[in-house]
């Protein structure tokens, strides 16, 4: 007899908000010089928000050792993002997270097991399927992030894997917002992911618009959506898919804008410029870099108060999405 | 709101729409010999395929993306709608997205785009005009995440019409990690069979399209009364009974409908060691109490597990059902499981049905869980 009931959500008719997030590029956190030229003081402004990251193969110091056998870099990637946005400790957790029953889980990720699905492949062509490791046997299947997520957290909310191509990080978002506005979960953790190994990499680079300077970069991002509350900072508009980069409202004055690669304008950061292709992650991980741009530090005029940020590519299309500062604290002594 | 399925198309190995529903009818089992790969090696030696046409010669390339796409014009015909006026999304559901192709090119040299991995660009072929074509990779429910998500799309307004759709081809990599985990090949997908020997991969797509019921002025195939979604957070591989009976009861409250309503389920079914008792234990909890039960089906034996699809497919079958009154037997089933004799099981020969209401069910690795409810008036 299960004792597990169905929970439902009230839909968020206030809006979705980004209550915690997290950008994890390993080699991206050392220093701003690490990441942008010193004559780039916009780009240099939003890459300050990535802090140091461990690779994948550091990835028991963030989640413990238990747990990691066979797990694909991508999945290490995507956990230790987990990690750090809900702010937890390191180690592996004693017990579910509260809330964990209505936590939603939405990845975006193209190309997190290619490297699984063709050494599964060629050993067995070598010898038989006999030699393959059954433990690599839930890699074959591309969604296995997003399930190992909610393993790990006792997420038993929806859990989707969007694998969309360029836009697929926003989508992600995009999907993660419709799970809240369905009354489906009450928090939705939104990861994007890429892996950079030697078959991702080449199938990165299989496209006929100029791939970014670097090639394909590891990267990991987290943003935490739930329905818009009163302690909310940062409010996530919708998601609308375009054909053109730039077929979208004119942002706000003072916005930060954050383009697809290749994308210039005035004002404009390429992150992709800096950081090289993070193809499925890009979108989630400029949402993630533009709220910290928003939060972070004293703003006392307010001048950081809305981001656009746009992903995607000619052959996908491009999708974009607008956030938010709801409140701009008022500093001391001015009140 | 109130949702209409207003188009539907499916391609199996048994067919077109018609031809399977008419194969399914007499109990008919499309599996044969495994093509394609080294069946000594990989440990499979059986299939359920879908001819391209090939005359038997060489496996053809990002075979997925053509029969989504034939599926998804199919659909879009019967449904009549008109994408240069009408905002369409897209919703794709796939286990195994074109990965195929990835393991072709990377140990065959047989070249590939990044953008073939996903669907846009094959959607796109059929449904230029399309706001958007998402790709959602959930294992072997897949299909059923697309048509909670679709529905949901409607319900916000954010678009006019919703195609889920739902595809897989095999893959080397799957079937070798299938191979791995048998002494010797599986010679028959027998869902719910006592003594079964595990699952056998089929091929295929399925799309259908949804709309708002006053938008839905054609023949409805049913309406869609809600999909449950849920996750076990339990295991990577193996069914948990309570993340199913989670699916289960989000389902019937999303569609407003009582266990004892439902007088048809499309089981999940694969034939596994694992899932057909969880599938029939959950079956047993969520049912205790609502007399004397629906009437349990599945379609496996006859197209094989196919994966991305395998929920439309079922939801197109339970459709047919509704609507003529008789429900196909489970191809490859005479002597259920003991966990399963509380179930009303449809063996044999094709079962007279009266429900209006139907429950489709299924469930991916990863613990990944979609019911969708649907009904049709007589």
């Amino acid at each position: 007899m299960s004792t597990r009931s169905t929970e439902t959500s009230t839909p968020p008719a206030g809006g979705v908000a980004v209550t915690a997030h997290c950008v994890h590029v390993p080699g991206a956190g050392d220093g701003p010089e690490a990441a942008a030229p010193a004559g780039d003081a916009a780009a240099r402004a939003v890459l300050a928000a990535a802090e140091p990251a461990c690779g994948p193969d550091q990835a028991h110091t963030v989640l413990g050792r238990k747990g990691l056998l066979f797990k694909e870099p991508a999945t290490r990637l995507a956990l230790c993002a987990v990690h750090r946005a809900l702010g937890l400790p390191p180690g592996r957790l004693a017990e579910p997270l509260p809330g964990a029953g209505s936590t939603a889980v939405v990845v975006s990720s193209n190309l997190g097991n290619v490297q699984t699905v063709r050494d599964v492949a060629a050993t067995m062509r070598a010898g038989s399927a006999h030699d393959v490791s059954p433990l690599n046997g839930p890699n074959a299947s591309s969604n296995v992030i997003a399930s190992v997520i909610a393993i790990r957290y006792g997420f038993t909310g929806p859990n989707l894997m969007v694998c969309s191509g360029a836009t697929s990080g926003l989508d992600a978002v995009r999907l993660g917002s419709l799970l809240l506005h369905g009354g489906r979960a009450r928090r939705v953790v939104v990861v994007g992911v890429e892996p950079d190994d030697e078959v991702a990499a080449a199938l990165a680079g299989l496209r006929e618009d100029p791939a970014p300077a670097g090639g394909l970069r590891a990267a990991a991002a987290c943003l935490v959506l739930e329905p818009r509350g009163p302690g909310t900072d940062l409010l996530l508009g919708p998601v609308r898919h375009h054909a053109r980069p730039d077929d979208h409202p004119q942002p706000a004055a003072g916005a930060l804008r954050l383009v697809p690669p290749g994308a210039g304008g005035p004002s404009a950061v390429d992150v992709s410029a800096h950081l090289g292709d993070t193809y499925g992650a890009l979108g989630v991980l400029q949402l993630a870099l533009a709220a910290s741009w928003l939060t972070v530090g004293d703003h006392p005029d307010g001048e950081r108060r809305s981001a656009l940020v746009t992903c995607g590519d000619a052959e996908d299309g491009y999708a974009s999405v607008r956030l938010g500062r709801v409140r701009v604290p008022v500093p001391a002594g001015r009140a | 709101m109130r949702v209409a399925i207003t188009g539907g198309e499916m391609l199996t190995c048994l067919g077109d729409t018609a031809a399977t529903l008419t194969a399914l009818a007499k109990g008919a089992d499309g599996s044969g010999p495994l093509r394609f790969y080294d069946t000594d090696r990989i440990n499979v030696t059986r299939g359920y395929h879908i001819e391209d046409g090939d005359g038997g010669g060489d496996e053809p390339l990002l075979r997925t993306g053509r029969w989504l796409a034939a599926c998804v014009r199919g659909a879009v015909r019967q449904a009549g709608i008109d994408p240069s006026v009408q905002r369409v999304s897209v919703v794709v559901g796939t286990g195994l997205r074109e990965l195929r192709a990835v393991e072709r090119w990377a140990l065959d040299g047989v070249p590939v785009r990044r953008r073939d991995l996903h669907f846009d660009a094959a959607v796109r072929e059929v449904l230029p005009e399309a706001v958007e074509v998402l790709t959602v990779s959930n294992a072997c429910s897949a299909a059923g995440h697309a048509l909670a998500l679709a529905q949901d799309l409607l319900a916000a307004g954010e678009a006019d019409a919703v195609v889920a759709a739902g595809c897989d081809a095999m893959s080397e990599s799957m079937l070798t990690m299938m191979g791995r985990v048998v002494d010797a090949p599986t010679p028959a997908l027998q869902p719910f069979q006592e003594g079964r020997a595990g699952v056998l991969l089929g091929e295929g797509a399925a799309a259908v399209v949804l709309q708002r019921a006053e938008d839905a002025h054609g023949t409805w195939l049913a309406e869609l009364l809600g999909t449950g979604l849920s996750c076990d957070a339990h295991h990577e591989t193996a069914p948990d009974v309570a993340g199913i009976v989670a699916a289960m009861r989000d389902a019937h409250e999303r569609a407003g409908v009582r266990p004892q309503d439902v007088g048809l389920v499309l089981a999940h079914g694969t034939g596994t060691a694992l899932n057909d008792p969880t599938e029939a234990a959950a079956l047993g909890e969520v049912f205790a109490g609502a007399g004397t039960g629906p009437l349990v089906t599945g379609i496996k034996g006859s197209v094989g597990h196919t994966s991305g699809s395998a929920a439309l497919m079922s939801l197109l079958v339970a459709a047919e059902a509704l609507r003529t009154g008789s429900v196909p037997a489970t191809a490859g089933l005479r002597t259920p499981i003991a966990e399963a004799a509380g179930l009303r099981l449809v063996t044999g020969e094709p079962a007279a049905c009266d429900a209006r209401v139907a429950q489709v069910n299924a469930f991916g690795f990863g613990g990944v869980n979609a019911v969708s409810v649907i009904r049709v008036d007589g």
